[in-house]
């Protein structure tokens, strides 16, 4: 396969990101053996992703549908496997939303349990599943979009081969095993046939396209194949945010006792 | 503590902090004012001002082991902040210390354990406006309807599995509430019968610590805690002594001996969460009420609002005191909502109320806040107050007051 030329691992941009693309996936009435073959991309570019850690801190630029841009940073920290993963996500700039921070714990068999640390009113708050679909903190992100699920969560179907960004990729729709565990009803996935990494994902809800997320800048960190920068596009509020990771590494010494809710509340 | 000995010990931090390149800061100056229409007769001033700077920092030493501060230096124009220069660490006094430790605790982690150990702030409880099971967290109700959280020092000792926490906490030193200022218009009482006829005894504070054992579990399906409160009510009754005049009495505030036993429990369904909470309060002192309080909540995010309703109730089973003051009793047996709306990224809208089940009292905050660049953020408001003066909240009804607060962070 292309992916054995290009090397040993594939790289998905932020990979909490990339989960919830690979994990969105709308089953269609394809044949048995062309819906495998959609779900083992899909694997195989989870699979390629696999580290033990990931560490990034990411500049985010949110163009409202006026023109106005406002700038974020956060710190993002993962621990464990895909799909199986913890993550903590904190607000670094600007001053306004410092210290604020989301504690991530992916499952592999249901959605992520989530909360969110509010250094002003010293509390965390769990994020209900019903809410996930609410952008987090202005960005044009969803709760879900940051989370990991694993594979198995969805039903895959392989519609046909197209290129994006001049590379050819599979075009795959996934659908939720379970109807009422995310926003999208369908998810259309574009990856990569030379290195299995996810080029373009879009999140539909019925028969409209409510999130389009683009990944732009791979290249290879650590012998694992990744996005740098991530472009969302917000179709109901007509904004742009572009997520560039700087400083990523992969494999970091990390401890599992930094990724509780009280960890939220000791860093925070 | 002395506040050379706190400024040593956190000079000797930040010197070692420094050295391990491990510090993180954040702070804020603001600037918050408030506009009343109406005068009382005990108050008549129109407008307050309160100029705030507060710097947070955090101190990692080693992975285990890091430190956290925060100073706060406080100016207005109302006297509700002392005039004096010290630095204050216990927060203790009847108005806000012009210069005060707002935090100042070394957090030791090993494994699953955690231990804080210092000034630091402590919160129980799920559910939102009113947690009964709060305990460790008295507030600042120099204006009723800004309160605000203050550290109390303590040493805090957690064991934390992912799922299940342990949460034990031994207070030796006691923090009061910090209650209106007894010639300003957050204490609803008529001058002429007041202001003159009593002597400030100071207080009596409590002997001995305060303990709190809470035990969390956190499941896929619910989330919920059982805790147990054996200390001191933070907010005083008062007794009342001879004074040498005999038309003066003498007045000292004191703070009841407080147990605590209650829960709370958050259940994320697919349509709301179901939020509650529910504590019960008992005293060995006679002239301390036992009672029950309890607040039940629907909580449901809808694309960018965020809304929060529900219900605070109170069973009082042993009255035993005629007068008290106590914003969590006094909003119970109401109705509570919150709504917030993120308008976009820079601006949102928050409208929170509390309207007594009678029909006596009710309470609406609307405030919109709009942030400029990276650093300012400017709030407007309007907090309004009514009801009936036998109400706790109707008492209030002359003090429906606008805001205007402009915050820089930095």
């Amino acid at each position: 396969m292309n992916s054995v030329r290009a090397g040993r691992r594939v790289a998905s941009p932020a990979r909490q990101i990339k989960t919830v693309h690979c994990l969105l996936a709308a089953a269609l009435m394809a044949s048995p053996l062309l819906a495998q073959s959609a779900r083992e991309i899909v694997q195989t570019s989870q699979d390629r992703t696999r580290a033990n850690s990931e560490h990034y801190e990411g500049v985010l630029t949110v163009i409202d549908s006026h023109g106005k841009t406002t700038t974020k940073r956060w710190i993002y920290d993962r621990i464990g496997s895909f799909g199986n993963s913890k993550a903590i996500l904190r607000f670094t700039d600007p001053p306004e939303v410092k210290g604020v921070a989301l504690l991530i714990i992916n499952h592999p068999d249901r959605a992520s349990d989530q909360w969110m640390w509010r250094p002003a009113i010293e509390r965390d708050t769990r994020v209900a599943l019903q809410d996930r679909s609410t952008r987090f903190f202005g960005t044009g992100f969803s709760f879900e979009d940051l989370e990991e699920r694993d594979v198995d969560q969805f039903d895959y179907a392989l519609l046909n081969q197209e290129s994006m960004d001049g590379a050819p990729c599979w075009k795959i729709v996934a659908t939720p095993k379970q109807a009422k565990s995310s926003q999208y009803t369908r998810t259309f996935l574009w990856i990569r046939k030379d290195n299995y990494v996810l080029a373009m994902m879009q999140g539909w809800s019925k028969n409209r396209m409510t999130r389009s997320i683009h990944y732009t800048n791979i290249a290879r960190v650590q012998d694992i194949w990744t996005a740098r920068r991530l472009e969302v596009w917000d179709a109901e509020r007509r904004s742009t945010t572009v997520l560039t990771l700087d400083k990523l590494q992969y494999n970091t010494p990390m401890r599992e006792q930094d990724f509780t809710v009280e960890a939220l509340r000791r860093l925070g | 503590m002395k506040p050379t000995t706190l400024l040593i010990l956190l000079s000797a931090s930040i010197s070692a902090a420094f050295a391990q390149q491990e510090f993180t800061q954040r702070g804020f100056i603001e600037s918050y004012n408030q506009f009343y229409p109406d005068t009382v007769p005990i108050d008549r001033s129109n407008i307050v001002s309160d100029e705030l700077f507060r710097e947070d920092m955090n101190f990692k030493l080693t992975p285990n082991l890091q430190i956290n501060a925060a100073f706060d230096g406080r100016f207005d124009s109302h006297q509700q902040v002392e005039r004096t220069a010290s630095l204050d660490f216990w927060d203790r006094g009847l108005q806000r210390p012009a210069m005060s430790i707002r935090d100042l605790n070394l957090v030791y982690t090993k494994g699953r354990f955690t231990a804080t150990l210092g000034k630091q702030f402590i919160r129980w409880g799920k559910s939102d406006i009113l947690n009964p099971t709060d305990r460790f967290a008295p507030h600042d109700f120099l204006t009723l309807t800004d309160d605000y959280f203050l550290g109390v020092t303590a040493a805090r000792f957690m064991y934390d599995t992912g799922k299940d926490s342990i949460d034990a906490i031994v207070q030796p030193w006691f923090t009061p509430s910090r209650t209106p200022l007894l010639n300003q218009r957050w204490t609803p009482l008529p001058p002429d019968t007041w202001s003159d006829l009593y002597a400030n005894y100071g207080s009596a504070y409590p002997g001995r610590a305060s303990f709190g054992v809470r035990w969390n579990h956190t499941g896929s399906a619910a989330e919920y805690s059982f805790n147990y409160y054996d200390g001191f009510d933070n907010l005083p009754l008062y007794n009342v002594l001879p004074a040498p005049s005999p038309d003066v009495f003498g007045l000292q505030r004191f703070f009841p001996e407080l147990r605590e036993m209650g829960g709370d429990l958050a259940v994320p369904m697919h349509w709301a969460t179901i939020k509650g909470e529910i504590a019960n309060f008992s005293s060995s002192d006679k002239r301390s009420d036992q009672y029950v309080l309890y607040v039940l909540q629907l909580q449901r995010q809808i694309k960018e609002w965020n809304l929060v309703g529900g219900y605070a109730g109170e069973v009082v089973y042993d009255s035993r005191s005629p007068f008290f003051f106590s914003p969590e009793r006094g909003y119970a047996r109401s109705f509570l909502g919150r709504a917030g709306w993120t308008i976009d990224p820079r601006s949102d809208l928050s409208v929170q109320g509390i309207v007594k089940q009678n029909g006596r009292g009710g309470l609406l905050e609307a405030t919109y806040s709009h942030t400029f660049g990276q650093h300012w953020r400017a709030t407007v408001g309007y907090v309004m107050v009514r009801g009936d003066e036998n109400d706790f909240i109707g008492q209030y009804r002359h003090n429906s007051h606008e805001i205007v607060s402009l915050r820089y962070s930095f």
